[in-house]
């Protein structure tokens, strides 16, 4: 199969890339044992990229390996860099040329990295964002660090996925862009239909990227009643103390009103008694 | 006639006071918990009215100095109406500003319905569930004060999840109409506190035997003068009024003599000094654990560890308080606090890694309860529960000020030389500072209390020193100026005694 090899890239130095950026990658073989060595390498524009895989010095000197580099099933031919450690040159200018490259050394054990190359993940939201009927919602994508080329809003109408064309029905959606790593999609005017699943898709020179959001559409009905019944509980619980409050004052009352009462024949005795000792002094 | 015929009741210390601080519990969790627990739907309002972090932020702080500053319209309202109605119509009007918020079109909007309204209302819940502790407690009162002031983290801690699981399932609309009607059990709180006629005795246990058996007799004179208006005017007020000036009547609606109080002066004065440094820390603890490498999970559990130790300490403290040893110097206690509150924010910066930001949250923790425990029933301790209904007034208007520049000036700190120690340092130094200042000016106040009280026993012995009842009570606003609370006592014993030979 093709050959990516440096011969391409001696050919891409011929023409004009100076706005081409160049990275180097590396992977350190073997890394932790019983895992694989796994990296992901984000690229949002034509770049030259070298990914090289070294092996540590301890085991250099023990064994010989036997390199090689593939992309799927195709093997691409390697430069050896130094004496242990081997890389591939590779031009990616288009989505076709991301995925996933792999480096194996053979010797008494295999041991093999591999490289993701991907275009950059946008961030969408994992949480639905609840909103009301007749009330709007913003809907925020970002994307970290890369700066797309222009973002296209979906939305999701049974299992098709539908472009969201602000300029048609523009009292509808606004799709803003706050600044070029961020976009906002305001809808208006929500209804039932509303709810479901958005994408928002991100163009970059190598490709797309897409980010997931949710948007539920509640009717007013649904946090009324824990309102209502929340309400409910503290005229409840109000009535009942005051109630209690009403009762116990009537008992104070009850209790004094007797205590008085006792009083009271307590003074008429003693008056009495007094009266028939005085009349009985009196007497005498 | 029986002997006791001129005195009243003291307060219950017990039985349905005990309803009353749940109540309070209530009232100041939600007042202390909620400006802090609405900070979760902030980056959602941010992203649907397309505002700044500042510009939000700003609801926080319309609501706290709200809440603050409104307090000597609360004590006045207090002074008239007494507890109860206030904070009634505090919690509905909580309800109302939440419900409104729900349906706010504009960030402006939500200044007034959060920020004024809702702030207005937890004011108008704070101050009068303290007030009404000091009523119903004296004996028991630091207890009492500890078990109501730890509403504040334990409220928090249920008030954070709550709003998070409010906000997934109903969205910030849904939920600040929820919160509302949860806003409106601060009626019930209200509903529990049953007015009490009498205020208790403004005593402080002294140094003196005078002050211990005043603690027994629970007299007051001044529940017939000042307490709540549903008591009968004695004979006297109607003399007395006609005779009032401007300034008289003005201090019974929000007593300004309180400025002449050496006490209040003092706490004043070191109170508004320690606010500069006590919110900064909270604020910024979790974002200093993420700068030094913490993720966001554990600095968020740094917190719910502070809120746990506070829950804990605060009763604790109020039982500490109260205990004999500590009573007749919870002055010293409350400076203690305040300066090994410092202690722990000066010895931040040597916390290295998240173990020592954990053994700093468990102290901070327990300091910051201490402190708050205190409070309220140091202010109490000092200027006595009749008058603490102007004082918690005119002290949390002061306050109000420092509260708010507090984390600014925290932030302004750490952004101009990048590092959070500065902060830490300034936290910490204010606040010792503030511990030895109220620990120096209350050993002076002791003394000149204690000297003044030889000076009125010397009186008090001299027969000609009797004076009419009237001619004593005009002379009362004057005299509790210079005097402390604990004098108070003796002054109701000579006047038991003066109504014994005047009355019938």
């Amino acid at each position: 199969g093709p050959d990516l090899t440096t011969q391409e890239f001696k050919q891409a130095t011929k023409e004009n890339m100076s706005n081409v950026t160049f990275v180097e990658y590396e992977v350190l073989l073997p890394g932790v044992p019983g895992t694989s060595m796994e990296k992901n390498i984000t690229l949002d524009s034509a770049t030259i990229i070298e990914l090289s895989c070294r092996l540590d010095n301890k085991y250099s000197r023990l064994k010989r390996f036997q390199v090689t580099w593939k992309r799927g099933n195709e093997t691409i031919r390697h430069i050896d860099k130094t004496e242990n450690s081997w890389s591939i040159q590779l031009k990616i200018l288009d989505s076709s040329k991301l995925g996933s490259y792999s480096c194996t050394l053979k010797g008494e054990e295999e041991i093999s990295a591999v490289f993701y190359l991907q275009v950059p993940k946008i961030e969408g939201k994992e949480k639905p964002i609840v909103s009301y009927e007749g009330d709007s919602a913003i809907m925020i994508c970002k994307s970290f660090g890369y700066t797309p080329i222009a973002w296209t809003w979906y939305m999701m109408n049974g299992s098709e996925q539908i472009a969201i064309n602000d300029s048609l029905l523009a009292d509808k959606y606004v799709i803003n862009s706050v600044s070029a790593n961020v976009t906002h999609l305001k809808i208006l005017k929500l209804t039932k239909e509303d709810d479901g699943v958005y994408w928002c898709e991100a163009a970059f020179e190598l490709g797309r990227s897409k980010g997931n959001l949710k948007l539920k559409v509640l009717s007013l009905m649904v946090p009324l009643k824990p309102f209502l019944a929340i309400v409910a509980e503290v005229v409840i619980l109000v009535t009942i103390v005051f109630l209690y409050e009403m009762y116990s004052k009537k008992k104070e009352k009850c209790a004094e009103d007797e205590k008085e009462f006792d009083q009271a024949e307590q003074l008429k005795s003693e008056e009495s008694n007094g009266l028939e000792n005085s009349s009985a002094r009196n007497r005498k | 006639p029986p002997a006791n015929v001129g005195r009243a009741p003291g307060p219950p210390d017990g039985g349905w006071g005990w309803v009353v601080v749940v109540g309070a519990f209530i009232s100041i969790g939600f007042a202390y918990a909620f400006p802090k627990g609405i900070a979760i739907f902030f980056k959602e309002i941010q992203d649907f009215f397309g505002t700044s972090y500042g510009e939000i932020a700003w609801v926080s702080s319309i609501m706290l100095a709200t809440t603050y500053g409104a307090g000597p319209i609360s004590s006045i309202l207090v002074n008239r109406y007494g507890s109860r109605p206030v904070v009634i119509f505090g919690g509905l009007l909580c309800g109302i500003g939440m419900v409104s918020a729900a349906f706010c079109t504009s960030i402006l909007q939500l200044y007034i319905c959060v920020g004024f309204i809702t702030g207005f209302g937890l004011a108008l819940n704070l101050q009068p569930s303290v007030i009404i502790i000091g009523k119903y407690f004296l004996k028991r009162r630091p207890i009492a004060n500890g078990l109501a002031m730890a509403g504040s983290p334990v409220m928090l801690c249920t008030l954070a999840p709550l709003n998070q699981f409010l906000f997934d399932n109903f969205g910030w609309r849904g939920s600040f109409l929820i919160l509302g009607a949860i806003l409106l059990n601060c009626c019930v709180a209200g509903a529990l506190f049953r007015p009490i006629r009498a205020a208790p005795a403004s005593v402080k246990p002294q140094v003196t035997e005078e002050g211990k058996d005043a603690l027994k007799e629970e007299v007051t004179e001044e529940a017939m003068e000042m307490s709540s208006p549903t008591n009968v005017p004695m004979a006297n007020k109607t003399e007395e009024e006609g005779g009032k000036d401007c300034c008289e009547k003005i201090n019974q609606y929000l007593d300004f003599s309180l400025f002449k109080h050496r006490g209040f002066l003092i706490y004043l004065i070191g109170n508004v000094l320690m606010f500069l440094g006590f919110f900064a820390p909270i604020v910024f603890l979790a974002p200093y654990a993420k700068h030094i490498g913490i993720d966001e999970y554990s600095a968020a559990f740094l917190l719910s560890i502070l809120a746990i130790v506070d829950m804990i300490a605060r009763p604790t403290t109020g039982i500490i308080a109260n205990s004999k040893w500590v009573r007749p110097r919870i002055q010293y206690f409350f400076s203690f606090s305040i300066a090994f509150n410092g202690t722990c924010h000066l010895l931040c910066p040597l916390a290295s890694g998240y173990t020592g930001l954990v053994v700093y949250s468990i102290f901070f923790g327990l300091a910051f309860g201490m402190v708050c425990a205190m409070l309220f029933e140091t202010l109490m301790d000092l200027v006595g529960a009749a008058r603490f209904t102007s004082a918690v007034g005119l002290v949390t208007i002061a306050e109000c000020c420092t509260i708010l520049l507090g984390p600014p000036i925290g932030g302004t700190l750490i952004d101009t030389f990048g590092d959070y120690k500065y902060m830490f340092i300034k936290c910490g130094a204010v606040m010792v500072l503030a511990g030895s200042f109220l620990f120096i000016m209350n050993y002076y106040n002791y003394r000149m209390l204690a000297k003044e009280e030889k000076e009125r026993k010397a009186k008090e012995e001299d027969p000609k020193s009797v004076r009419t009842e009237n001619e004593g009570r005009n002379n009362w606003n004057k005299e509790t100026a210079q005097d402390g609370p604990e004098l108070e006592p003796l002054r109701e014993e000579q006047e038991g005694l003066k109504k014994e030979v005047n009355g019938t």
